[in-house]
């Protein structure tokens, strides 16, 4: 049943790549969209098995004997099978937009975004490190085309070739890792590996756990690897964005835990603090950059770089209970920010720009798309009950307990920055509040071709339920039960090793979890609160003149060179290595 | 960033990746020691199935969904190919005979040694795809001798001819199906090192024939209509 999810995308994306040019443009649709309604019921059985005991599948036969095995197990726990369905619904959703969205060389477009949602299902369920870097790099093969598919443009090229540079380099230093864990170790297995990390030299298995995770770091955006996300998600079509930003980036972020618990739980005492700085830097570094942005995507790629900030804060904890709470942010997340992306969508369809001040005022009757960037902003802002602000309550309360102080206010801060940043553009675009300033004038292509005389329901609709879903997600209590069940199955490093490799029981205890506590409804307020000050001091023109150096230099370090994000790169490889020995 | 801090930049970096690479070859195992486990592993269990080429044994068999996922890489990046090299809006292809990529004025001899060599240099590539799992070859290997031969004719200055001889809708068909079948075998199967082999062998090659063709297109075909931008030598 597991193997199925990943096959079917698959297949039917080779059918359609090898046939599709013959096949009408409705068929192909109906073909794709179909596929992936079924790997979302199918993967939706996969989950409802995982929660009453998790699913191990060694492929091709190849169980282990007394404990050992050559071949490679795919896992569904509860998380991973959970993080697969977001994956199918997410790509349900970006190809329903699609319906009626332009694409040349049109089944190919079809056949890639199936690949996609198969590389990103492998990618999250299998059990072996090494096998998680090959779909690791066909996700990315995939990425670098489906970013570079509006090709005419220079700048698309640009930003495809950052991504495609930046995010290779991640991956061979993610390699190099593996290398080194598997000439100490002989196993490439996440479990194998973990069973035989004690008694190793702790500055080896120290270096290997930094080598791998920067692979994961760079696809995660976190600061200083984040410099591809905005380029890229600033030229890939709209429902590429939507997979981009509501998954594949916190994909990464997923990677870095699963190794972490599955391997080196335990092993790398460093690997808290170093993440939860590189965590902090990224939330605040991505908040401010958001708000600097009036490119529209742009705007919101920085917000996505800033909440997976957050997630990989919570990650950092290292602790059941704020993993779960990361989880449900991710949930929130992407619910909210794919839906704010169909929104840019057809503001671009419209009006051919997504310059926020090109499009002053010319939203005034767009009601659905305003009323996505109004939840939207305040879904990020984190009021309850939206996901994000139950996700955010969880965490807090974990980090409370570490005495992590500050770890909530940062989220505050991120997200007033992020929400600020995106009601700015709801005031400006749809109300016409602030003065009209002059745009760049700087046309982009609609990407449906010929004018629509009016928006179709198949590119609002997956906006309404994506955002609708996400902001009352903090009510549904039995959800919050199953993330907080499958976070303490994730955590269980010894009942995924003997569930694993001699198919042993895999049960944790996780008692329940309750987001409704009042410092969790007064952080979620307090996000709203101040949201709505960026929002408005962002209407003014200037920034003020204290702050124009900084955000200058800011602006010019996000210079769209990829040698200075190459050289980025290797610096922070080196200092998380750092920070991984010294914290 | 100016070039100087991009380098200072790059080269901290780089002195604390080595730092960290040095620190974790501490405590090497002794050179010619006895702990193999991964070889010991691989090797009993390739002779258990009976696979005499242990290497296939791994990438066919034991580590099958693996050799699944860099065939669909080979995959994606052939149709990355074909989408990102397409004919663009601001540019043309040239029309049949424009230009004359025709038959090149060569030696005969290089001519001749070209056409002979396809048929001998072709059926080389099929005898290491179908020998992967006895000796040292295989799929990836096959494929890419099998995807090259072709491109003998091109070398010879026929490039029409190598033009006939690679039908793109049949070879994109080709190393789709090829791929279909293989992850059908890779996840559903166990112990198929011979049909896997083909179906790699066929891929590959498919793939690499598509590749070329597109870069081919872009470097011999394709211009751009504003004057003096993008054009050829």
């Amino acid at each position: 049943m597991v193997q199925a999810a990943i096959a079917a995308p698959a297949l039917v994306a080779v059918l359609l790549a090898a046939g599709g040019r013959w096949l009408p443009r409705p068929l192909v649709d109906a073909v794709a969209t179909g596929t992936v309604l079924a790997v979302t019921v199918l993967l939706g059985a996969v989950l409802a098995a995982a929660l009453r005991h998790p699913v191990v599948a060694w492929l091709g036969g190849w169980r282990p004997r007394g404990g050992v095995s050559a071949g490679i197990p795919l896992v569904a726990d509860p998380m991973a099978a959970g993080l697969a369905l977001l994956v199918a619904v997410l790509t349900l959703a970006a190809l329903v937009f699609s319906w009626r969205y332009l694409v040349e060389v049109q089944a190919i477009y079809h056949a890639l975004m199936l690949l996609f949602t198969a590389a990103m299902c492998a990618f999250v369920l299998t059990g072996d490190l090494f096998d998680a870097f090959v779909f690791f790099e066909l996700m990315s093969v995939i990425a670098y085309v489906l970013t570079g598919y509006k090709a005419e443009e220079p700048r698309t090229v640009h930003g495809a070739l950052n991504f495609g540079v930046i995010n290779s380099l991640g991956a061979y230093v993610t390699l190099m890792g593996i290398g080194l864990l598997y000439a100490r170790t002989g196993q490439l297995g996440f479990a194998a590996m973990g069973a035989r990390l004690p008694g190793q030299d702790h500055r080896l298995v120290t270096v290997a756990f930094a080598l791998v995770c920067t692979g994961f770091l760079v696809k995660a955006a976190a600061v200083p690897f984040h410099f591809w996300l905005a380029d890229a998600h600033a030229v890939a079509p709209t429902p590429v964005c939507v997979l981009f930003s509501g998954v594949m980036v916190e994909l990464g972020v997923y990677a870095v835990a699963r190794t972490y618990w599955a391997t080196f739980a335990g092993a790398v005492p460093g690997a808290g603090p170093a993440l939860a700085s590189l965590g902090v830097v990224t939330a605040l570094l991505g908040g401010v950059m958001c708000v600097l942005q009036r490119h529209v995507k742009r705007l919101l790629a920085y917000s996505t770089v800033s909440h997976v900030g957050v997630i990989l804060l919570g990650v950092a904890a290292l602790d059941h209970a704020s993993l779960a709470g990361a989880a449900y942010y991710l949930l929130g997340h992407a619910g909210v920010k794919s839906a704010l992306f169909i929104a840019a969508g057809t503001l671009l369809n419209r009006f051919e720009t997504l310059d926020e001040r090109e499009l002053h005022g010319r939203g005034r009757r767009m009601r659905v798309p305003g009323a996505v960037f109004l939840i939207g902003g305040l879904g990020l802002a984190g009021m309850p009950p939206s996901g994000l602000w139950a996700g955010k309550s969880l965490m807090d309360e974990a980090a409370e307990r570490a005495g992590w102080w500050w770890a909530a206010p940062v989220g505050v801060v991120a997200s007033a920055l992020t929400a600020g940043a995106v009601l700015r553009v709801w005031l400006r675009v749809f109300r016409g509040v602030g003065p009209s300033g002059e745009g760049t004038d700087e046309h982009e292509d609609t990407e449906t071709g010929p004018r629509m005389s009016r928006l179709p329901w198949t590119m609002l609709a997956p906006a309404i339920v994506l955002a609708g879903g996400a902001v009352v997600l903090g009510l549904i209590t039995g959800l919050i039960h199953g993330v907080s069940h499958a976070a303490g199955l994730f955590v269980d490093q010894r009942g995924y090793v003997a569930a694993v490799l001699s198919g042993g029981a895999w049960h944790a205890a996780s008692e329940p979890l309750h987001p409704w506590t009042a410092a969790g409804v007064i952080g979620g307020a307090a996000g709203v609160v101040l949201a709505v000050p960026v929002a408005v001091l962002g209407l003014r023109r200037p920034a003020p003149r204290l702050l124009r150096p900084a955000v200058d230099r800011l602006r010019a370090a996000h210079s769209g060179h990829v040698g200075e994000y190459a050289a980025w790169l290797t610096a922070g490889v080196a200092l998380f290595g750092l920070l991984l020995f010294t914290a | 960033m100016s070039h100087r801090a991009r380098f200072a930049v790059f080269v901290i970096g780089v002195a604390g990746l080595a730092v960290l690479y040095v620190l974790a070859a501490f405590r090497l195992p002794d050179f010619g020691g006895r702990f193999h486990p991964y070889g010991e592993r691989a090797v009993t269990s390739a002779i258990a199935e009976r696979t005499k080429n242990v290497v296939s044994s791994v990438n066919f068999d034991q580590r099958a969904f693996d050799t699944v996922g860099e065939e669909l890489i080979l995959f994606a990046s052939a149709l990355g190919a074909v989408v990102l090299l397409r004919t663009v809006r601001r540019e043309r292809e040239e029309e049949a005979g424009e230009h004359g990529y025709g038959p090149a004025d060569v030696f005969d001899a290089l001519r001749l040694t070209g056409y002979a060599l396809l048929p001998v240099t072709l059926l080389i590539g099929v005898y290491i795809v179908a020998h992967g799992h006895l000796s040292p070859g295989g799929g990836f290997q096959g494929g890419v001798v099998l995807g090259t031969a072709l491109h003998l004719l091109y070398l010879t200055g026929d490039y029409p001819a190598l033009d006939r001889l690679r039908p793109v809708p049949a070879f994109e068909a080709g190393e789709a199906l090829a791929a279909g079948v293989f992850v059908i075998l890779g996840l559903a199967g166990a112990g198929l090192v011979i049909p896997m082999n083909a179906m790699v062998g066929l891929e590959v090659g498919c793939a690499i024939v598509l590749v070329l063709t597109k870069f081919f297109e872009q470097a011999l075909l394709v211009r751009t209509d504003e004057a003096g931008k993008g054009e050829g030598t």
